[in-house]
């Protein structure tokens, strides 16, 4: 039995948030005010607009395209500029296609923490603060019509690996902010909110089934 | 004498008594001590020992439930029960909170130098194109999934391909400090077990099922949804236990009480049970003292085959017991003795010279077996000889109408002689015979020796499935001079797998070389990479371009890749030695054997293991792969015991046949021309035996022909007892014969009903058998006159 390799690889590399033994039993008030401010529709879309600044590359790295969240069947993410890249997260695998191929793809069979990263970006779009609150210390803040939250890993080696995470927002989550260890850095901020069931185009649609 | 004997007995029963109750011996059960010892190679045996005796101890329960809470509190409740039990299981293998951070360091520092075997052919045949688009993706990519240190260290992904590569050896995932799999949404937490005692041992069963049992129920009451999956040696081991227990007290039971009967019908006195098994008795004892100070050790099988064989030894006490019945009661037991010596010593020495020839044979399960029966068989007959005439006198025993009815039944038997009604027999057995044993087939697979109940075989195979674990009976050994040398030996045979994986015959392989390439490899690996991505207008430089970055950073970025090579682990290459010093090395330190002493000096050596291997028909095509390899063998366990297995029963079959011509070559001493007609009922049995079971599309096992050499002592005991009546006039030997094969019938033939295989397939054989024998026996008789007989009859 390979036990520890398995301990090790997932933990360290597949950035799965692993919740830690003991769960800390209530959110605090602000988070609990947060998640009652959030309109959580079942159908989200609308523009991202992504800023990466990584150690080692001068420029900003800028792309943008359009993503949407639907509630029960997973995330959608597709890059426009600078070139065209779709990223479709669904119960059971992750999918990425480039230019018309698929470039990459895990299913949770092979890679049964799939499931569980596709449950966590889903509630980090989706703003779903009761489900991070299993795999993160969440540290909160409302001012008038707006929050912010400052997301920290429970286990202390997964913090290690991706870093802190911060969300802010009103109705619907405004931006998300990535620092990672390494000193990497990735924003995103989402505008152009849609939601029903015109939010989303044809092809996002198809881009499902 | 019978003093003598007396002090003998009295000397057996103390060191028995030593042995059982003071020294506590266990009979040896390991299978494996039963196969000739394999001094040709040591490596092998020590590789497959190290590959099996961890696994049979391990016990594998998957706790599954709709939800990882559940499974949780499932999980929690069964560890709880098993946790107060230490010394017998050993558990809770729970994740520490140590920083796990380090434990790639090793293979980080030497990432120029892995790849998996994709990344190598996408290497030699990609365009550049292809590699910028890679790293643009990951770079623009907001979740650019498993990343590792920084994105200037592994710019184009390899090291994260290599090692998810490595991750995916194992569906198995740590989570909240439990090991889970999942199941189609479901979790599944595994929970590991290591006996502390040996798996085959009845106690270790006896204490270690209801504790799982007892922790299952926890577990159910904790989540009354929970699904419990159980695996381990132990298991099995048991259920085989059990299965038998439970057979000995109904089939032991029943033919106990069908013997006791029929001794009494005929005696109308138990005293004579008491004596044959006192016979038997002094013979088992006597074989397990002596095969125990002669080999040290004395081997269940040894025990199960030998006592059975002994079983003949009724024969002598039930002939001698039909005798004293049958004669004037003025003649003296010791009178009647003498006159009786002479066919006793003949079915004796008939007996021995049959098995001795078992123990010519090279393996030493059947040596002891030989030995075993022929010393038991000696002193029950030696039993009869000095006691039996003591403790019987004339008026002990009384004629039965029962036995005087059976003793006459013989008359309606039709005699063989040279007329139509016997060559029509003849030739009718002849088509039977001919049309049987031509369908005859072998099979000495072991696992047709298994039953395993159901729910544990289906439990197996789910977990098996959701574990994806490689089997510890079929891999691949590999062996060098050097470890550089086993680790290129791994990379040629590894090459001949790829494609197997493609056509989904396994799913992969587990190898050392997987996380320490050969030295050679490395080269190569740094080599392509250096060339495919670094090179001066390569992928690296492009990526720059559409970076906006100058060749300064172009330089700065291929210095740091190599220099990071150069630099790691103090400059050497990363070798099994060093890998094995860390942490990550633990789940692969059982494939590596290292040096290990060889019959030609001292060798290296590894195990490159296989997963997803659910086919047994594909075995030739994996064995198939490691020819022509050098150092390279494959290894199955599995139909290496079933080949010794088959060895055993044409070694047996052979000895059978030897036994045979021995046999004759005695009888002919005594009977002369008479003497076919002692040997022909058993052969002839025999033959309708195998002929029988060709019919009925039973496959011939070892077993078959074990009993095939039971029925043989006991045949020839038969036919012995005819001839002697032909010569003494004695019409109560067709009485000896029937008690004697009746209560064979009911001691071996019942064994018929077992549900386990091969108490099946002896007891099947010893019922057809025994019961041909007994029907024709009379048949082979030499021609007596009716009414002498008769008229002896009523002379008595």
């Amino acid at each position: 039995m390979k036990r520890n390799m398995k301990r090790s690889l997932a933990a360290v590399l597949l950035s799965v948030l692993l919740a830690s033994p003991a769960m800390s039993a209530l959110a605090a008030a602000p988070v609990e005010k947060i998640q009652s401010m959030l309109a959580r529709p079942p159908i989200l879309c609308g523009r991202f607009d992504q800023t990466k600044q990584l150690v080692g590359i001068k420029k900003p790295l800028l792309s943008n395209g359009r993503f949407c969240v639907v509630n029960g069947k997973g995330v959608l993410w597709r890059t426009l500029q600078p070139f065209p890249n779709t990223l479709r997260l669904k119960r059971d695998e992750i999918v990425q296609m480039q230019g018309g191929r698929v470039a990459m793809r895990m299913d949770a069979k092979q890679e049964p923490v799939v499931r569980m990263i596709n449950s966590v970006l889903f509630s980090l779009l989706a703003g779903d603060l009761s489900q991070l609150d299993t795999l993160f210390e969440l540290d909160g803040s409302v001012q008038g019509n707006s929050w912010k939250v400052a997301l920290t890993a429970r286990e202390p080696a997964l913090a290690k690996a991706i870093g802190t995470l911060a969300l802010t927002g009103g109705a619907y989550v405004k931006t998300v902010t990535i620092n990672e260890a390494s000193g990497d850095h990735t924003e995103i901020s989402f505008s152009g909110l849609q939601s029903g069931s015109g939010a989303m185009t044809a092809e996002e649609g198809a881009a499902f089934e | 004498m019978a003093l003598i004997w007396a002090l003998a007995v009295a000397l057996l029963l103390a060191h028995n008594g030593y042995l059982w109750l003071v020294k506590g011996v266990v009979p040896d059960t390991d299978i494996l001590a039963l196969l000739p010892v394999e001094q040709r190679d040591p490596v092998l045996q020590q590789a497959f020992t190290h590959m099996v005796d961890a696994a049979q101890q391990r016990v594998i329960v998957l706790v599954g439930a709709d939800d990882w809470e559940h499974a949780r509190t499932a999980a929690d409740a069964y560890n709880a029960v098993l946790s107060k039990h230490p010394a017998l299981l050993q558990t809770g293998i729970k994740m520490s909170e140590q920083n796990q951070q380090d434990w790639l360091a090793p293979s980080q520092q030497m990432r120029l130098s892995l790849l998996t075997p994709a990344q190598q052919t996408l290497l030699r045949e990609q365009a550049p194109k292809y590699w910028v688009d890679t790293a643009l993706q990951q770079l623009y990519s907001p979740f650019s999934g498993p990343k590792l240190g920084a994105w200037q260290d592994d710019p184009f992904g390899l090291f994260s391909g290599w090692v998810q590569a490595r991750a995916q050896e194992t569906p198995v995932r740590p989570r909240d400090g439990y090991l889970f799999v999942e199941d189609k949404g479901r979790p599944y937490i595994v929970l590991l077990m290591n006996l502390q005692q040996p798996a085959f041992s009845m106690a270790t069963q006896q204490a270690v099922l209801p504790l799982l049992e007892q922790a299952g129920n926890a577990a159910r009451q904790a989540v009354p949804t929970v699904e419990l999956i159980s695996a381990g040696v132990v298991l099995h081991a048991g259920a085989g236990s059990a299965q038998a227990s439970r057979e000995m007290s109904t089939i032991g039971i029943g033919s106990l009480l069908g013997i006791v009967l029929l001794m009494w019908l005929t005696f109308r006195s138990l005293r004579p049970i008491a004596l044959i098994m006192l016979s038997i008795g002094i013979g088992c004892m006597a074989a397990f003292s002596l095969c125990w100070m002669i080999f040290g050790q004395v081997h269940l099988l040894t025990l199960v085959f030998g006592a059975s064989l002994i079983g003949v030894a009724q024969d002598y006490g039930i002939y001698f017991l039909c005798r004293r019945v049958s004669v004037d009661p003025s003649l003296g037991s010791w009178q009647l003795l003498r006159r009786l010596l002479p066919g006793l010593a003949l079915t004796l020495a008939a007996a021995v010279i049959g098995y001795i020839g078992l123990a010519l044979t090279p393996f030493p399960g059947l040596r002891q077996m030989a030995l075993f029966s022929v010393l038991g068989l000696v002193f029950a007959w030696l039993t009869v000889i000095f006691w039996f005439p003591a403790l019987l006198t004339a008026n002990t025993l009384k004629s039965s109408t029962f036995a005087a009815w059976v003793g006459q039944t013989r008359r309606h038997w039709p005699l063989l002689g040279l007329n139509r009604g016997s060559a029509l027999a003849a030739l009718l057995f002849g088509i039977f015979a001919v049309a049987g044993i031509t369908r005859l087939t072998v099979n000495d697979d072991i696992r047709s020796l298994q039953t395993p109940p159901k729910a544990l075989l289906a439990d197996q195979i789910k977990l098996g499935k959701l574990l994806d674990a490689p089997t510890p009976v079929q891999f691949y050994l590999v062996r060098g001079a050097t470890a550089e040398q086993v680790l290129q030996r791994e990379e040629a045979l590894k090459q001949r797998l790829e494609p197997l994986i493609a056509k989904h015959l396994i799913s992969g392989y587990q190898a050392m070389s997987n996380w320490t390439p050969s030295m050679r490899e490395q080269a190569a690996n740094r080599a392509l990479v250096t060339q495919a991505l670094l090179a001066e207008n390569g992928p690296l430089k492009a990526l720059a371009v559409q970076l906006g970055e100058d060749d300064g950073w172009v330089a700065q970025m291929r210095s740091r890749a190599l220099n990071a090579a150069a630099d790691a682990n103090g400059g050497h290459d990363l070798t099994p030695a060093e890998f094995l010093k860390s942490a990550a090395s633990e789940p692969s330190r059982h494939l590596w054997l290292g040096k290990v002493n060889g019959a030609q000096g001292s060798v290296y050596a590894s195990i490159v293991a296989l997963r997803g291997l659910d086919n047994y028909g594909n075995l030739p095509v994996l064995k198939q792969a490691a020819e022509q390899l050098d150092g390279v063998s494959w290894v199955d366990k599995v139909s290496e015991i079933s080949s010794v297995l088959g060895y055993y029963r044409q070694y047996m079959g052979w000895v059978l046949l030897g036994a045979y011509a021995a046999v004759f070559l005695l009888l002919f001493t005594r009977y002369r021309g008479a003497a076919w007609r002692v040997l022909t009922p058993p052969a002839v049995a025999s033959i309708a035996t195998l002929a029988m079971l060709g019919l009925l599309g039973q496959p011939l096992q070892l077993f078959h022909v074990l009993a095939l050499m039971l029925i043989l002592g006991l045949g020839v005991d038969y036919g012995i007892f005819m001839q002697e009546q032909s010569m003494q006039r004695d019409r109560f030997a067709w009485l000896t014969v029937g008690l004697s094969a009746a209560s064979a019938l009911l001691s071996f033939g019942l064994l018929a009903l077992s549900g386990t295989p091969p108490l099946h397939a002896f007891g099947f054989t010893m019922l057809i058998g025994i019961a041909i024998v007994w029907l024709i026996a009379p048949c082979f008789s030499q021609d007596l006159q009716p009414e002498k007989e008769e008229q002896n009859a009523n002379k008595n």
